[in-house]
């Protein structure tokens, strides 16, 4: 069975660089949200068994999506990937549940080892 | 005069390439103040220069009362990067910077200098590193002090035309700094981002 991959970001060309930096060979569904209130719908239907995540979205941030994912359980494992390299960031999300952080732009070669690490793939 | 086309993709894009310069930029503030800095999400829009402060203090928002600090940078894409800072905030900045009494207006001006030259080399570096572009960058300037900031342009200081304007800012949690930094592009740069944000979704 495919897994369902769901990329939140408020930009398309940044969803569309994240849909082309996942391994060639995963068996995927990919769905795609342009923001936090988008990612929890899909999340809540299914579509989200990895999530990757932006953080500075409008409306409801990577953050927000987060701390909704922890009232509900996380039932998903989600990558943050943002363009913010402060630290005192990755570790916020680390604490809110994310298993790793990508620095934007993103490339199959930063996505490849936590994917893996993970077996999520 | 025609508006120059800028089509829904270059916005995103545009927004995107700013999304990821201003990363650094802000982790770099986050280093020199000591604090966590909330990233914005970069606005965009397209107005005659005439209107350009107008349009400012639209994106500002209550915080009308700023010192800006201006330069000009130049390569394929040229056009002005202005940091704000807003009243309130500059008060704070001493504090901030760990000095133990208020700064003096000329110490003051030098530390605003100073924030505004890293935030703009490291914005604007990482915006046209994207593009493979190396901007040549003119020393900064105090445009104007405590200053509203519908006063802040006389009209003719850009006598461009349309101008695409890229807003930026910087927030800090536990403080009332804050800095706007605005990118200014002329008509005629307005063509050529255009250029270099095809050749980037190209390679997409």
């Amino acid at each position: 069975m495919s897994t369902p991959v769901l990329i939140v970001d408020d930009s398309a060309m940044a969803r569309k660089m994240l849909q082309r930096a996942l391994p060639a060979d995963w068996d995927v569904e990919v769905t795609h949200a342009a923001n936090g209130h988008e990612a929890i719908e899909a999340y809540r239907a299914g579509k989200a068994a990895v999530m990757f995540l932006d953080l500075t979205m409008p409306d409801m941030d990577g953050y927000q999506v987060l701390e909704t994912l922890r009232r509900e359980n996380l039932d998903c494992f989600v990558v943050v990937v943002s363009a913010d390299v402060q630290p005192l960031a990755q570790a916020r999300v680390m604490e809110l549940g994310a298993i790793g952080f990508v620095r934007k732009p993103v490339t199959a070669a930063k996505l490849a080892p936590i994917l893996e690490e993970y077996g999520v793939r | 005069m025609s508006r120059p086309e800028f089509s829904a993709e270059h916005r995103d894009a545009l927004q995107e390439v700013a999304n990821i310069a201003m990363g650094e930029a802000g982790a770099s503030l986050a280093k020199l103040l000591g604090a966590f800095v909330r990233l914005s999400v970069p606005r965009i829009q397209i107005s005659d220069a005439a209107l350009v402060p107008e349009a400012l203090g639209t994106l500002l928002g209550p915080d009308r009362v700023v010192t800006a600090v201006r330069q000009s940078f130049l390569s394929r894409v040229q056009g002005e990067a202005i940091v704000l800072f807003g009243e309130a905030g500059c008060a704070e900045i001493a504090d901030l910077m760990g000095y133990e009494s208020a700064l003096a207006p000329a110490e003051r001006r030098e530390v605003l200098l100073d924030i505004a030259n890293m935030l703009v080399g490291a914005c604007l570096g990482g915006l046209f590193r994207q593009f493979s572009l190396e901007p040549g960058f003119s020393a900064p300037s105090v445009l104007a002090e405590n200053t509203p900031v519908e006063q802040l342009l006389g009209t003719d200081a850009f006598d461009w035309g349309p101008a695409l304007l890229v807003e930026v800012n910087f927030s800090l949690e536990s403080s009332a700094f804050a800095s706007h930094l605005v990118i200014l592009l002329p008509e005629s740069s307005i063509d050529s981002m255009r250029e270099v944000l095809d050749q980037l979704i190209a390679t997409l």
